[in-house]
């Protein structure tokens, strides 16, 4: 397809061409390029990729391969891409269905059937629990972290369990400046002491 | 199939969360931590040249895209031409075939009926005879 078909498309379908998604990433701000590297990080431990090849590879589908609608700020559609990529690839692992030919004696009808096989093999068996592991030890060092701030651990006991922001204002007996201040030294308290992601 | 694990699904609501927080933060905030823990304008400097990096690699891999494509287009993949056959002697040649052949060998209906054949399917047939060495390869001479 030629630039302008696709640039008439993009504008009919309410989308940005991709000369303005690159544009838009060339005029980011130190502000919006600090934001996204800290998404990075974030994003990137959390599922054990590399900070830097996540934030290149969402820069590049943000170009190249995704559509970012007018109305979306490019800063927050390149954060989310970066979520997508980080929790995409290790989810196609655990939505994949393998499937094995059942042993045929004959019948060209038999060569056909197919059952999942549900079980893991070793190697997926041996990567899932070291990620469980690593993991665990992640979730561990953090809770460390916090060991001596009641008011901090229920919150990112809050956060981890997924409760709402309410129900944490109630555990943790706060009004919201100073939750909105715990989440704040929560967020610090992690950059500083793992500055590369919380890595264990 | 691997399933989340628990730990896993509390580091990702972390993740979430800390991302959300990062997003509301002013830019001053944000720069301002910064500031505390790295040197900004060299830190800048080094995610700028990631972020024109990656614009650059996109641009590579949607030019090779394009050459690939143009390639494709300048060069329409060739067909070795298919042999000419002459269809009145692939004809009768398969009608002599089916005459000589001994009465008690099976021969197909559609074999017998060649004249209700069509070219199409006379040809069809004639290779099918040539691969299988029942009749000798048409040729131009």
């Amino acid at each position: 397809m030629e630039d302008g078909d696709q640039f008439r498309l993009s504008k009919l379908a309410g989308k940005r061409t991709r000369d303005e998604v690159a544009a838009a990433i060339r005029g980011f701000t130190p502000a919006d390029r600090a934001r996204l590297e800290s998404t990075s990080r974030y994003f990137g431990r959390a599922r054990g990729f590399e900070p830097e090849v996540l934030l290149q590879e969402a820069l590049m589908r943000a170009v190249d391969g995704r559509s970012c609608p007018d109305h979306v700020d490019v800063v927050r559609f390149v954060a989310q891409i970066m979520r997508s990529v980080a929790h995409g690839e290790s989810e196609k692992l655990e939505n994949q269905v393998n499937l094995v030919a059942i042993d045929h004696f004959g019948g060209a009808a038999d060569a056909a059937c197919q059952v999942a096989d549900e079980a893991d093999d070793a190697e997926t068996q041996l990567m899932s629990a070291e990620r469980a592991e690593a993991c665990k030890k992640m979730h561990d060092a953090i809770i460390a972290l916090f060991k001596d701030d009641d008011a901090a651990l229920l919150i990112f006991e809050g956060i981890t369990d997924d409760l709402s922001v309410a129900e944490m204002l109630e555990l943790a007996g706060l009004d919201k400046t100073a939750y909105q201040s715990k989440r704040k030294f929560i967020r610090r308290t992690i950059d500083k002491h793992f500055p590369n992601g919380w890595k264990s | 199939m691997k399933k989340t694990n628990k730990e896993q699904q509390a580091l990702d609501r972390l993740a979430d969360a800390l991302v959300d927080d990062v997003f509301n933060a002013s830019d001053e905030e944000i720069l301002a931590e910064r500031t505390e823990m790295k040197n900004l304008s060299e830190e800048d400097a080094k995610l700028k040249a990631l972020f024109e990096q990656a614009l650059l690699k996109a641009n590579k891999s949607r030019l090779a895209a394009a050459k690939a494509g143009a390639a494709a287009n300048q060069y329409p993949i060739m067909r070795a031409p298919g042999p000419i056959f002459d269809i009145a002697t692939a004809r009768e040649r398969i009608r002599a075939l089916v005459k000589a052949v001994d009465p008690s060998h099976p021969i197909t209906l559609a074999a017998r009926n060649e004249n209700e054949l069509s070219d199409t399917d006379i040809l069809s047939m004639y290779e099918d005879l040539v691969e299988l060495g029942v009749v000798p390869p048409i040729t131009e001479d």
